[in-house]
């Protein structure tokens, strides 16, 4: 059990911002995720990493949020979008609704952020 | 040799919880279906997963259906020896998934979770009231 936040944005440098979002994101909190990724995608063209180390619980509704952010970002002149995440359940669920074949998933921030790096 | 019938929504219900149809619905379903099917002998894996595919039903209960005159949705549970089920009743008309739905970016993955995470789904929709149940077996 986790009640969902969301940081504030925290760039890491010139071209990878890192969004942490942790406890549940059901279908109460994923507008709130999309409506911040929305903001990050108006504003800002570098790379996000979604660090969801502390997310407990993730539903289809925010699935399809980050379903929709990777293809906006992959259509656009953004950058590319890369999530980070290590509970085998979250995991099991990202395996099972195919996100893990549209978006990449890394183990920790520091691996997303140097895997980035080398996206360019 | 006797059979014995699988309990379905119309089994006796063991314990019922009346939620308001409203997003805030969604995290107390979700400890009350961890619960009950760790008080039945599930697993912490097997009552995450049922909690995820019961939250998937009733996060579609809220989405397309609506509540009774009071407002509410049902979550109740069903037990025979060893099979739990959890029946999620809303007082709306199920919405079928529209062609293409089911490849959808953004939704149509519920019930394919749903059906990963449980032995069985079974939906039954008429107008004015939407029943999906979802059954495990206790290993």
């Amino acid at each position: 059990m986790g009640t969902f936040y969301i940081s504030d944005d925290m760039a890491y440098d010139e071209d990878v911002v890192v969004l942490t979002v942790g406890g549940e994101i059901d279908y109460s909190a994923s507008p709130r995720l999309k409506h911040r990724i929305t903001d990050h995608l108006k504003s800002d063209g570098r790379h996000l990493v979604l660090d969801l180390s502390w997310t407990t619980f993730i539903d289809s509704t925010a699935i399809g949020v980050l379903m929709g952010a990777a293809k906006r970002m992959h259509e656009s002149d953004h950058g590319t979008l890369a999530v980070v995440c290590s509970h085998e359940k979250v995991l099991q669920i990202f395996e099972i609704s195919g996100l893990d074949s549209v978006i990449t998933l890394y183990g920790t921030c520091d691996e997303a952020i140097s895997g980035l790096a080398m996206t360019g | 040799m006797e059979s014995r019938a699988e309990p379905d929504a119309e089994s006796p219900v063991a314990d019922e919880l009346r939620l308001p149809a409203s997003k805030s619905a969604l995290g107390p379903a979700r400890r009350y279906v961890e619960e009950t099917a760790a008080a039945f002998g599930f697993d912490g894996g097997d009552c995450y997963e049922f909690a995820f595919a019961v939250n998937e039903a009733v996060t579609n209960a809220i989405k397309h259906g609506c509540g009774d005159e009071e407002g509410t949705i049902s979550l109740s549970a069903v037990t025979d020896a060893d099979r739990l089920m959890f029946v999620v009743r809303d007082y709306g008309t199920f919405s079928t998934p529209s062609p293409g739905a089911g490849t959808g970016l953004e939704q149509g993955r519920g019930l394919a979770l749903m059906v990963s995470f449980t032995d069985e789904v079974r939906v039954s929709a008429k107008p004015g009231c939407t029943v999906v149940c979802l059954s495990k077996a206790r290993a």
